[in-house]
């Protein structure tokens, strides 16, 4: 630790606690002791704040099951429950939903390989300029998304008119536009892990005899698997809810899911999506449980704090 | 062992460098252009797709509606979103990681879907309308989508779970010791928050309501479908610029006003910081 930060922690504690003395010293009567009442209100307030996170899709999975005729299908709550959208789900939803994966799961691929090797570079390069190179490795987020794809739409038209190879609306250049979008985020959680870690540990394997590949293998990788996870996770999710980008990367008859279900809403809806966007909320929420079981929702959170 | 760890890196610099400076540079050249429509554009570089945006007033007023939506969203955020954070990072029990994966999963969920399940609760014979009419309050249905009050409902539903979980870690990093020791000292609930926790967390509130602000101003999705075609916000406007008009340059343009936009806004508060941190230290 550096002392700066330890002055800076006292001179704040210190603060603080006069803070709290003088935030004590109060005038009136002492405390009514009975039903903590504030705490009661502080539990209504937040739970309007759930209900409006969490009631949409509770609202998406309820209408889903309506079992009514076509255009009064969209009710909730549903009055006839059946599965009955679940089986008219078209083929063009499900073509959109399997793309969506594949695209999804390459890209959390691509951002580790790329994400990976950043994050130890700023963690254990010895790298003038630290500080700009983080910061290169963070602005993708910091440009809006609508940005990002509209660029992109037009690099690719450049670089199709200098070489006759046109990428818009493949699956490579939508790959390349969420590969951009998502490696920050393994670069973010990476770091995270790394800046924790006891490089004795590798240097211990390393003079006990193994080769370098085989310490990076069996003792950097186990360690920083966490933050691999959870900047997958992260990558794979925005990848597989991305609408800005894709909306200009995407062709007709070539779309993901996220911006079939956008077309869906702009222009005439088919009862079925809902069913399709109830399965997508499954499978976010096994996702999570999944990630808790293996990692821990603590770690993917701290780690995911930019 | 002396890995050169810098050589490592630096095929991923190469790659997000040759990505972000040949996007960027490619539509920054292209808002130079003047727009002809249609997909043409003329063969000279000028400004004047700029001089069109900073005089035509449905422009400026985009731009406007964009600034203004996107600061009450993360005002409304904050609001809503730090007692719920700081009721879970104080929280003892194990509920605390059940409330934790409530946020979590919904900020996973693509936002398309969210803003459908906002779509049907707010529609004219949802959940909210039967209840208004109901209960007598409106006659006619009440509706957010194609208002201002829609799209701010939209961003805020994009940036809440994420405001929650933000504000969370601001709050994880201040010792629970202080706000006991404000009790202790007979301070009401109301008043250790207001004196103590408040001014801990201000500079992560204010970082934080920053990034909100940030996503807000570019959030495309729910902008667009809860605008409903008639509330356009840049990044609604910029895909339409695009896809209905074919004007590249054009787009170009409310895309380099958007960016610059959000720079200097960013740039802005974070000077004020300073300044107001200096300050402080003064007085103390």
């Amino acid at each position: 630790m550096n002392t700066t930060s330890q002055c800076n922690d006292n001179t704040l504690s210190r603060q603080s606690t006069e803070a709290a003395i003088v935030a004590g010293r109060r005038k009136g009567p002492a405390p009514k002791v009975g039903l903590p009442w504030g705490k009661y209100l502080h539990y209504f307030y937040s739970s309007f704040s759930y209900i409006f996170l969490l009631s949409p899709m509770v609202v998406v999975i309820g209408a889903s099951l309506h079992g009514g005729e076509y255009y009064t299908a969209i009710k909730f709550p549903p009055d006839d429950p059946s599965l009955q959208w679940y089986w008219k789900i078209p083929k063009g939803q499900l073509e959109a939903l399997g793309l969506s994966f594949l695209l999804a799961g390459g890209t959390a691929l691509g951002a580790c390989i790329i994400g990976i090797p950043a994050a130890l570079g700023i963690v254990r390069g010895k790298l003038p300029g630290k500080t700009l190179i983080s910061t290169i490795f963070r602005a993708p987020l910091q440009i809006p998304a609508i940005v990002t794809g509209i660029a992109f739409l037009q690099l690719f038209y450049l670089v199709g008119d200098a070489t006759g190879m046109y990428i818009q609306g493949t699956f490579w250049g939508l790959y390349l536009g969420h590969v951009f979008v998502a490696t920050p985020y393994v670069v973010g959680t990476v770091t995270a892990v790394l800046q924790r870690f006891d490089t004795r540990l590798e240097e211990a394997a390393f003079s006990l005899g193994a080769s370098r590949w085989s310490t990076f293998r069996r003792v950097t990788l186990p360690v920083i698997k966490p933050g691999v996870y959870a900047g997958s996770l992260y990558a794979f999710m925005v990848s597989f809810g991305d609408v800005p980008i894709s909306i200009f990367l995407t062709a007709p008859g070539f779309v993901t899911y996220p911006i079939e279900l956008f077309y869906g809403l702009e222009n005439d809806f088919d009862p079925s999506i809902l069913a399709s966007a109830s399965l997508v909320i499954f499978f976010c929420l096994i996702a999570l449980l999944a990630m808790q079981k293996i990692v821990g929702l603590d770690t993917l959170l701290r780690s995911g704090s930019r | 062992m002396n890995t050169r760890w810098e050589l490592v890196l630096l095929p991923s610099l190469f790659f997000v460098v040759i990505l972000i400076l040949g996007s960027q540079y490619v539509f920054l050249e292209g808002s130079f252009y003047k727009d002809l429509g249609l997909g043409r554009v003329g063969t000279e570089l000028d400004i004047s797709n700029y001089v069109r945006f900073f005089t035509d007033s449905f422009y400026l007023n985009t731009l406007w509606i964009t600034v203004k939506t996107a600061a009450l969203a993360t005002l409304f955020t904050l609001i809503l979103g730090f007692p719920v954070a700081y009721l879970i990072a104080r929280m003892r029990s194990r509920w605390s990681m059940l409330l934790l994966a409530g946020i979590v999963v919904a900020t996973f969920v693509t936002i398309v879907i969210k803003v459908f399940g906002l779509m049907i609760i707010f529609s004219a014979d949802g959940l909210i309308n039967k209840f208004l009419m109901g209960t007598g309050i409106v006659d006619t249905p009440y509706t957010i989508i194609g208002n201002q009050t829609g799209v701010v409902v939209g961003l805020m539903h994009y940036t809440l779970g994420f405001g929650v979980l933000l504000l969370y870690s601001v709050i994880q990093t201040i010792p629970r010791s202080y706000e006991e020791a404000a009790q202790i000292h007979g301070a009401s609930r109301w008043r250790m928050h207001y004196r103590v926790l408040l001014p801990l967390s201000i500079p992560g509130i204010t970082i934080g309501s920053l990034m909100i602000f940030n996503m807000s101003m570019g959030a495309f999705t729910s902008a667009a479908l809860l605008g409903g075609g008639r509330v356009f916000t840049l990044p609604v406007l910029i895909q339409r610029t695009v896809m209905l008009e074919v004007k590249y340059s054009m787009a170009g343009t409310l895309s380099a006003v958007l960016l610059i936009t959000v720079l200097l806004i960013n740039l802005l508060a974070i000077i004020l910081i300073r300044r107001f941190r200096a300050a402080r230290l003064v007085i103390a």
